[in-house]
């Protein structure tokens, strides 16, 4: 009995999660007569597959996909490294002011990000990253405390042995750490990886803020701004944003486990 | 072992380091390790916290260099109709967006936890909302409560009730962006609360349900205590995040209509980046600033009362 209602709830809500994307789906194969018809058609007829094959010829799709790319793949491989050396020297290494440190990592994860948009901005500006992708991939390399606080809790869950083992054979801290503890960490490089890809992919405010030029703008900023030049063909506007989800489903799909273990180690979202 | 290998431990080349210059040796790695946050601290927090500090008591429009004017941008605040009304809008938005999506959250986590088949595929269906990006979602939003091709007029056209304007409407704006933030959000705190349902010990529900306490009393005096932390790391967050509220309006509404869904970070945004007050908008933050920090300090005191760790 239960069970029943529990089942009831859990496929009522998956429909209504569900069912809105299946319904922007069929929009973006539409044609616009059908997009705006009263009372709405729910199965387009025909099927317009070729609106997708438009979006490609009239907006530079491929550039914004591209920059997405580069930003999201050079923010991931910045956080994973940096936040695994920040969190190993706060495990494993003899630091003066470690505690503190610490203190900070998740003292700043409660820090209200609205009081760094001016000074952010005004900072890439003096360094002349305006309208570069620089502003977007660069703060990722200075480690986040997130993924400090991720990996340090990893790091301290490898038992000394493995470290003294391979300290004694003359191995430098980096051998240490690249040898020995950083293939151990597999599953939380992993879980930061997709955290990072996610919040990278989807951002909306920061690429807002810091691009102008469409040849440099982010997937969400691109389709954003055929909203805009594309009145009367919001079809093709709907195809572009449904495009944009796909390689995010893709990594979705491959890696839901770690989406699922980042959530739950982490408990903050991006 | 490590005792034999220590003393079969191949002297470096150069002379044998003593105790301190070895120490010294691990400080500076350990520096090194360190260094992308010790960067990360002076340019991404404290930086921008001393910054908007002194921007917000300059007019500075980027073309010339801020001028100091004290507290003027605050007082000028203070009297700003409009200021006051995108707080007003974000805190209604807050008021209705955290409570409902924490309790529909924790009902969706306890209807999971009956361990459900097939609740890995329910968990991802939840959670495709969370990776989308607010631009997508406004295209997915826009399916349901366009008021002219939306399910949601043709649903209750089916019930026999009027059409909405929803989004269009003054009146509905916040409350149609705040359900389609909990149906964006609520897959995230799902997880969050199934991980926490999942930590309470069987044994105890057991125990209680041989002493013949109700269905009521078991989720009253076992699930709610036993999740308290996690719902007090979910409210903390939350709110945090939902008083800054930017991209969501941004996206669907632009603060329409009539200036009816502006929230407080979408002025923000206005006044630095559309007529470049500088000194303005980091008013604007600081005030929001120090209203979310006192928001998570009170909820930090209230914690004490309500929140038991096991």
């Amino acid at each position: 009995m239960r069970k029943t209602l529990s089942y009831l709830l859990v496929l009522s809500g998956a429909a209504v999660m569900l069912v809105p994307f299946l319904a922007a789906l069929g929009n973006s194969l539409k044609s616009f007569a059908q997009y705006i018809q009263v009372p709405p058609v729910w199965v387009p007829d025909p099927v317009q597959w070729s609106n997708y094959a438009e979006v490609w010829e009239r907006a530079p799709f491929g550039i914004y996909l591209a920059n997405s790319l580069v930003i999201a793949v050079l923010a991931v491989i910045g956080n994973v490294v940096t936040s695994a050396t920040v969190g190993h020297a706060l495990a494993r290494m003899r630091l003066p002011g470690k505690q503190a440190l610490l203190t900070m990592a998740l003292g700043t994860m409660m820090l209200p990000t609205v009081i760094t948009i001016v000074p952010n901005f005004l900072l890439f500006r003096s360094l002349g990253w305006l309208d570069t992708l620089l502003p977007l991939i660069v703060p990722y390399w200075l480690a986040t405390p997130i993924g400090i606080f991720l990996m340090r809790q990893t790091f301290l869950a490898i038992p000394r042995d493995f470290e003294e083992a391979a300290g004694l054979d003359g191995a430098n801290p980096w051998q240490v750490f690249w040898r020995v503890h950083l293939p151990l960490a597999k599953p939380a490089l992993a879980t930061l990886a997709v955290f990072t890809f996610t919040t990278s992919w989807k951002a909306v405010l920061e690429p807002v803020i810091y691009l102008t030029s469409p040849e440099n703008y982010t997937l969400p900023v691109g389709v954003l701004s055929l909203k805009g030049q594309w009145v009367g063909n919001d079809q093709l506007v709907t195809a572009a944003a449904m495009m944009s989800l796909l390689p995010m489903l893709v990594v979705f799909v491959l890696a839901q486990r770690y989406f699922v273990r980042g959530t739950m180690s982490a408990g903050l979202k991006g | 072992m490590t005792v034999l290998t220590r003393k079969a431990r191949p002297v470096a080349a150069g002379p044998p380091a003593t105790a301190r210059t070895r120490r010294a040796r691990e400080r500076a790695w350990a520096l090194a390790f360190a260094s992308p946050y010790l960067l990360h601290l002076v340019a991404l927090t404290a930086w921008p916290v001393l910054a908007s500090l002194f921007f917000s008591m300059t007019d500075y429009d980027l073309m010339s260099p801020p001028t100091f004017v004290g507290f003027g941008n605050f007082s000028r605040l203070l009297g700003d109709e409009v200021f006051w009304r995108t707080l007003g809008n974000t805190a209604y938005f807050a008021v209705l967006f955290v409570p409902t999506q924490t309790a529909l959250a924790l009902l969706l986590a306890m209807a999971l936890n009956q361990r459900l088949r097939g609740m890995a595929l329910f968990r991802a269906a939840y959670f495709v909302p969370v990776v989308s990006s607010w631009v997508v979602v406004a295209y997915v939003a826009d399916s349901v409560f366009n008021p002219q091709t939306g399910i949601a007029n043709q649903v209750l056209a089916l019930v026999g009730l009027p059409a909405e304007n929803w989004l269009q409407d003054p009146a509905l704006v916040i409350p149609t962006l705040a359900a389609v933030a909990v149906w964006k959000g609520v897959g995230y705190m799902m997880v969050l609360f199934l991980a926490g349902l999942q930590a309470i010990p069987e044994e105890r529900y057991e125990a209680a349900k041989i002493d013949g306490a109700s269905a009521w009393n078991r989720f009253r005096y076992i699930t709610l205590p036993g999740i308290s932390g996690t719902t007090f790391l979910v409210l903390v967050l939350t709110s945090i995040e939902t008083l800054q509220s930017f991209e969501q309006v941004y996206v669907m509404t632009d603060g329409g209509p009539h200036g009816a869904s502006e929230l407080t970070v979408l002025y923000l945004y206005r006044q630095g980046f559309q007529f470049f007050q500088m000194g303005y908008a980091s008013a604007v933050a600081w005030v929001l600033f120090v209203l979310v920090l006192v928001l998570t300090l009170v909820q930090f005191r209230l914690q004490r009362r309500w929140v038991h760790y096991a």
